[in-house]
């Protein structure tokens, strides 16, 4: 399906706190009271920009027959996010957002937010391509998109035990047993325990 | 060979001409930039750009750094540096850290229990029962701060770091050596 998104034109917010991803490495979690609005394709709900307090977890930790190599990303959200799902159970804790809410989240108007969460999908999608068409593809995977202390965006892509999460510093692939980590200062792939490490210090 | 045919091989070279030319002009574009990262149109293509740079990343790092394969064997690709003859500063504090955390016989025997793999606390505990819940998540504490064991944040589980596995033997074999006076 190929058509251009957009931003829903109601500002909602969540019900109750909300598991959006759970796997084996990951979870993000938002908590009550988050603004949130959807991202449509083609008239289709696709996803949603929030904006409230939440938790970002993230086990870039690969398990090797030498030990293990890496450490986990935990993270505070506080900053508007994006998430691209196909979820359907989500809507069932999301309402509509009253001024309160917004004015809680620091917004004075729904427009403000509105801004916002545009900005924030314009930034995800690439300069000069709001008004091209956009193809959306998460199946029944999700997408989600933080922006990070750089300003840059940090994307993680989850379908079940395949992920991918792309930071300023970071690269982390994993399928299953098979996985890929690269740092800035080494670079690790791993196949069932068994692993290549690839360091750039000098011994 | 009739007009036609000749005018469809000239326009064939000609495709063939203008493919060698985006193909130039990608490896110029891989050559320029680090990490090449554009969420345009879809997924896959992001998700190419990732698997492109990470890639490249091992392709550079290989041709220039030391590689250490599954078994710690080193290939050292380029001329080592020579070696420093001055004494590194040590940084005492870490030192003492790293011991300390291995200078207790519950802890080593945690560090044990986890070379054969990761572990939840409560397999932890089966294999220790002489270690009480709340002492064994101390341990575990310190181990951690140490870096000599990870604990994944979304399962929960325990799992020894690879500087925690040469720690260990490290631990084990000095107290070999002082055991035989020095003779092993």
């Amino acid at each position: 399906m190929w058509s251009r998104y957009q931003l829903g034109k109601t500002v909602l917010k969540t019900e109750t706190p909300i598991t959006l991803l759970q796997s084996e490495k990951a979870q993000v979690e938002v908590d009550s009271n988050a603004l949130a609005v959807q991202i449509e394709f083609g008239g289709q709900k696709k996803g949603y920009v929030f904006h409230g307090r939440g938790k970002f977890i993230l086990d870039t930790i690969i398990e090797t027959d030498e030990g293990a190599i890496g450490k986990p990303i935990e993270r505070e959200i506080n900053e508007p996010f994006l998430m691209l799902s196909e979820n359907k159970e989500i809507e069932q804790h999301i309402i509509v957002a009253d001024r309160e809410n917004l004015e809680s989240m620091g917004y004075q108007s729904n427009q403000e937010f509105l801004v916002k969460a545009e900005e924030l999908l314009h930034k995800f999608a690439g300069k000069g391509l709001l008004g091209r068409n956009c193809y959306c593809c998460c199946g029944s995977g999700f997408i989600f998109a933080f922006p990070n202390k750089t300003g840059k965006l940090d994307v993680l892509i989850a379908n079940g035990p395949r992920l991918v999460f792309k930071s300023t510093d970071k690269v982390f692939i994993a399928n299953n047993d098979k996985v890929v980590l690269k740092t800035p200062h080494e670079t690790v792939v791993s196949n069932n325990r068994k692993s290549v490490v690839i360091k750039k210090k000098r011994f | 060979m009739s007009d036609e045919t000749k005018a469809e091989i000239k326009k064939l070279r000609e495709e063939i001409a203008s493919l060698k030319e985006q193909l130039m002009d990608l490896k110029e574009r891989r050559k320029s930039r680090g990490i090449y990262i554009d969420i345009g149109n879809n997924v896959r293509h992001y998700m190419e750009d990732i698997m492109e740079s990470v890639a490249e990343g091992i392709d550079s790092e290989l041709k220039k750094c030391v590689f250490i394969g599954p078994r710690g064997v080193k290939i050292i690709r380029e001329e080592a540096p020579p070696q420093r003859e001055s004494v590194e500063k040590v940084d005492y504090s870490k030192v003492s850290e790293v011991m300390s955390a291995l200078g207790q016989e519950h802890r080593l025997k945690i560090l044990e229990a986890l070379m054969s793999g990761g572990k939840y606390v409560n397999e932890l505990q089966e294999k220790l029962p002489e270690i009480t819940a709340s002492t064994l998540s101390s341990h575990l504490n310190v181990l951690e701060e140490a870096g000599l064991v990870v604990q994944e944040k979304v399962r929960g589980r325990y799992l020894i770091t690879m500087p925690g596995r040469i720690a260990y033997k490290m631990a084990l074999r000095i107290a070999k050596f002082v055991e035989s006076g020095g003779q092993e």
